[in-house]
């Protein structure tokens, strides 16, 4: 567990959930007429909160990810991050509760043709276990970011080590 | 055992993080160019006539004739009653059978499966540009269904 507090982890899982969010918001942004539809499709909203969201959500994911990437207040960043993935889940369990068949999540692209091409696969664009999974580990990793503290790493003539912080377990804010 | 931080987190910079993002949202809505308008369907477009489930059954009590815009398969297993299928895909092909009907039919509403369902829009704009002038049922079928509204359940070969 301790690899949580590892700072280049920590570093790797920053740049990682920020690039993952900015790309996700793009296409969202360019098309917010096609993000719309598909947030209704996923019948948790009306239509009119399903336009609120679709024209706010990529934004929040855009500025996150960027906060998370230059390393600015990445813990209120991550905590967002978090925060927008325990929705997502939710409305995943929602949908598949209800067997509602949901071929293109809207997580990443939102052309309608995404759900005719071949690749990526079509396990991967749906509402399915592979997104549940995905994003519990995408919410393991923003929550690691939000509340664990990296440990300060120590530079020796031949390794590198990790050392436990000096002062009752406090890291950088 | 994980270190956790000391420090508490800031939750001014949460809700400006937050806020930030829903005000660029909203901001991008209005001056891209590429906003939707918030306060009705993204699936309505100019021209496009919407009833709520208790007007359509009226309609459907004076004679208007229903369409069916889902895949035929949807429509064997349940439809509104009276209702012809008149499918998105494969329009061209099944319109010619439904063409006279729809001379005869003083109102037409067109409705499909819901929510994201554009089914029946698309539909109505196909038919529009024929010259009919088709309206559509707001939410589908399961505005229909939760307002209590009959269903023919019968199968249809």
């Amino acid at each position: 567990m301790t690899l949580l507090a590892n700072p280049r982890v920590q570093l790797a899982l920053r740049l990682l959930l920020g690039a993952f969010f900015v790309y996700a918001s793009l296409d969202k942004i360019a098309s917010p007429a096609g993000f719309a539809r598909i947030v209704y499709q996923w019948q948790v909203a009306g239509p009119v909160p399903s336009n609120l969201v679709a024209a706010t959500l990529p934004w929040v994911e855009l500025l996150a990810g960027l906060l998370l990437i230059v390393g600015v207040w990445r813990r209120e960043a991550a905590l967002v991050i978090a925060l927008l993935l325990v929705v997502f889940l939710g409305a995943a369990a929602s949908v598949l509760a209800r067997g509602i068949d949901v071929q293109n999540c809207g997580c990443v692209s939102v052309a309608k043709e995404a759900t005719l091409s071949a690749w990526p696969p079509a396990w991967t664009r749906g509402v399915g276990w592979f997104l549940v999974v995905r994003n519990l580990l995408m919410l393991a990793g923003a929550l690691a970011i939000a509340f664990v503290a990296p440990l300060p790493l120590v530079v020796t003539s031949k390794d590198t080590v990790l050392q436990a912080p000096q002062a009752s377990g406090s890291g950088p804010a | 055992m994980l270190p956790f931080f000391d420090m508490p987190l800031d939750w001014k910079r949460f809700i400006l993080i937050l806020a930030g993002g829903v005000s660029l949202g909203f901001a991008w809505n209005a001056f891209s160019g590429r906003g939707i308008v918030l306060g009705q369907s993204v699936l309505a477009q100019a021209g496009d006539e919407l009833l709520k489930a208790p007007d359509a059954k009226a309609l459907l009590d004076k004679g208007a004739l229903f369409l069916d815009a889902r895949p035929r398969d949807f429509w064997r297993m349940s439809r509104i009653p009276g209702s012809l299928s008149l499918p998105e895909e494969g329009f061209d092909k099944a319109f010619p059978e439904v063409e006279e009907r729809l001379r005869r039919a003083s109102m037409i509403v067109v409705y499909c499966s819901g929510y994201g369902c554009e089914a029946s829009h698309i539909v109505a704009r196909k038919l529009r540009e024929k010259g009919f002038a088709p309206a559509i049922l707001d939410e589908g079928l399961p505005a229909w269904q939760d307002a209590q509204l009959p269903l023919d359940t019968e199968p249809r070969p």
